[in-house]
């Protein structure tokens, strides 16, 4: 199945009614282990208020017998329809997946209905056999492209991460040398796709690196566009870098003609006015 | 136009959309305002664009990940898991699901190995009281015939003791069911092993209690529920098998595909069975312990017999539209 999909890592991609393709990264036993002991926890803590409340409360009422009998049936509630009832309600998560950021959806990237919420986590019994190591999960699950234990293929879900990433714009180059060397760089030189984004991953991450790892990574790319701009050999190719990103993303661009508004922003500014 | 005026002129937009998804998060679907939800769909479209033109417009491929998971977050907000659809469940508890039983060569197999293996287990211990010591184990047998050594409604009976029984039977039994449901999972194999583990154990202990002084009484206490707990449990075990049938027998289907088949079948079963435990386990705790006369639990057992029949026969027996 791996080898049809030519998938290589664990983000997958899903197809929205709006005809708009984004991508998913699973989630892995590594997220989920941790949230699935945080919903062990809370739910002992739930079955040991609510059992200490009805017993008490009960008891004071002369109705002892009764507090013990609604009791058992919150343990029976609680150990095998926690996971479906709030998966169903808070859409596909727990308390736990929501700490941890993922949630339960089904393997079209739509959200899960009440029957499959309950049923993935009835099934959760032969997921963690033997005892609660969770091998036979585990097991299910490595030999997916999903990370689908046997009650995720079951109901045709899978459980994907819901990061928060901040907005970053693009590089400030503050650095003069670089903004010299861009004005050196020829006008009718074009920037294609494959070399922008190169260009973009490099000038994200430089400031992760020492000076002379910089030195090295940007040899690489930086000494043929030196040869193709005939610049001098001792130009600094870390900035040589630099600086063509710096004309690719931040000075103006004379190649190509990119509209300038997006196509909704004419009602979005509407809507605005009128709201 | 420069990348970073464009993104400049946009990220207000996505602000304001991780905002709203922040808001959105926090509450129930019928609390968020119609404005909110306007203008939060609003914002949706233009990312989506915005995501989908991103590599025409030449963004970094930082920015691109942005994208991809603002516009994954809000979807999930935009298209939010549907709860239970109540509308239907008459539907599938009273016409579907027996229908779909009536046919069953899952629950037929379960029935026959249950109730087989049920009644020989019954038979041995009945003719040979070493059979009941090895099946169920001395001290269980010392238990249960000192369990049974007093009269049915005696004197342990006080306020609520058969509210805690009763709560006691949902967790044990409805969890035995359960945990029968999910291991034929396994191929069928670990909920045959179960069935077959069940219906001997339970056929030895009907066998040696029918041979001993104390049998008026254990009668006297199984008679009223057996009807609906013993159908509950060949039912989650024919629900389970029908899983694990569906990997070996796939019809044409790939094995995930035939699973979730009969995943989507299996589970109003399960439900139905549930259904029967729960009312299994109040019978138990409430009538089966009281002092009641015998003719009562008879009939209780006689009617929810008929009941069961009638659920299975009645509703189940295939119906010309179905041949359509």
């Amino acid at each position: 199945m791996l080898r049809e999909r030519g998938q290589f890592d664990t983000t997958i991609e899903i197809v929205t009614p709006e005809n708009i393709a984004f991508r998913y990264r699973v989630a892995g036993p590594f997220r989920r282990l941790p949230a699935y002991l945080i919903d062990l926890v809370i739910r002992s803590a739930c079955f040991v208020l609510g059992a200490v409340l009805m017993t008490w409360l009960l008891g004071f009422a002369g109705l002892a017998m009764v507090g013990i009998g609604v009791t058992l049936v919150l343990w029976f509630l609680l150990s095998w329809f926690y996971g479906g009832l709030f998966e169903a309600y808070f859409n596909g998560q727990t308390p736990g997946k929501r700490m941890m950021q993922i949630r339960v959806l089904t393997i079209d990237g739509q959200p899960i209905n009440g029957l499959q919420a309950v049923l993935r986590n009835v099934l959760r019994a032969v997921d963690m056999q033997p005892a609660v190591f969770y091998q036979v999960g585990l097991l299910a699950a490595t030999a997916n492209d999903r990370f689908q234990r046997l009650g995720d293929l079951a109901c045709g879900t899978m459980v994907v991460l819901e990061e928060r990433n901040w907005f970053r714009g693009v590089v400030r180059i503050d650095d003069p040398e670089a903004i010299r060397l861009a004005a050196l760089i020829p006008a009718n030189y074009l920037v294609g796709r494959k070399l922008g984004m190169a260009l973009a991953a490099y000038a994200h991450r430089r400031d992760a690196f020492s000076w002379g790892r910089r030195l090295e990574i940007a040899r690489h790319l930086g000494e043929p566009l030196r040869k193709t701009f005939s610049l001098p050999p001792n130009t600094n190719l870390d900035l040589l870098l630099c600086g063509l990103y710096h004309r690719t993303f931040i000075t103006d661009r004379q190649d190509d003609a990119i509209p300038t508004g997006s196509p909704f922003m004419e009602t979005l500014a509407q809507e605005e006015i009128s709201a | 136009m420069k990348v970073s005026d464009l993104l400049e002129s946009r990220r207000a937009n996505w602000r304001e959309l991780e905002d709203l998804c922040h808001r959105m998060e926090g509450r129930s679907r019928s609390k968020v305002p119609a404005r909110m939800i306007g203008r939060f769909s609003a914002l949706y479209r233009s990312t989506c664009a915005d995501l989908a033109l991103s590599d025409a417009y030449q963004l970094p491929p930082g920015m691109i990940h942005y994208l991809h998971q603002l516009v994954g977050r809000a979807h999930n907000q935009l298209y939010r898991a549907r709860t239970f659809d109540t509308s239907t469940w008459y539907q599938e508890l009273f016409v579907d699901v027996p229908r779909r039983l009536f046919t069953d060569n899952c629950l037929r197999l379960a029935f026959c190995i249950f109730w087989g293996v049920f009644l020989l287990s019954m038979g041995m211990a009945y003719t040979n009281p070493r059979f009941a010591e090895q099946t169920i184990g001395s001290n269980m047998l010392e238990k249960l015939e000192d369990d049974y050594s007093n009269t049915i409604g005696g004197n342990k009976i006080n306020s609520g003791f058969g509210s805690a029984m009763a709560g006691f039977y949902i967790l044990n039994n409805t969890s035995i069911g359960l945990k029968c449901f999910a291991f034929g999972l396994l191929f069928g194999i670990a909920g045959l092993y179960v069935t077959v583990f069940n219906a001997a154990v339970l056929g030895a202990t009907f066998g040696h209690m029918a041979t001993i002084p104390q049998r008026e009484n254990f009668f006297h206490f199984v008679t009223a529920h057996g009807p609906f707990e013993l159908t509950a449990i060949v039912l989650s075990a024919a629900a389970g098998m029908r899983l694990g049938f569906a990997l070996v027998d796939t019809r044409g289907f790939s094995r995930t595909a035939s699973l979730r088949r009969a995943a989507k079948e299996a589970m109003p079963t399960m439900c139905a069975a549930m259904l029967m435990f729960l009312l299994a386990a109040m019978i138990e705790g409430f009538l089966s312990p009281s002092a009641a006369p015998y003719w009562i639990k008879a009939a209780v057992s006689i009617i929810s017999a008929g009941m069961l029949m009638f659920y299975f026969v009645i509703l189940g027996y295939p119906r010309e539209e179905n041949a359509l």
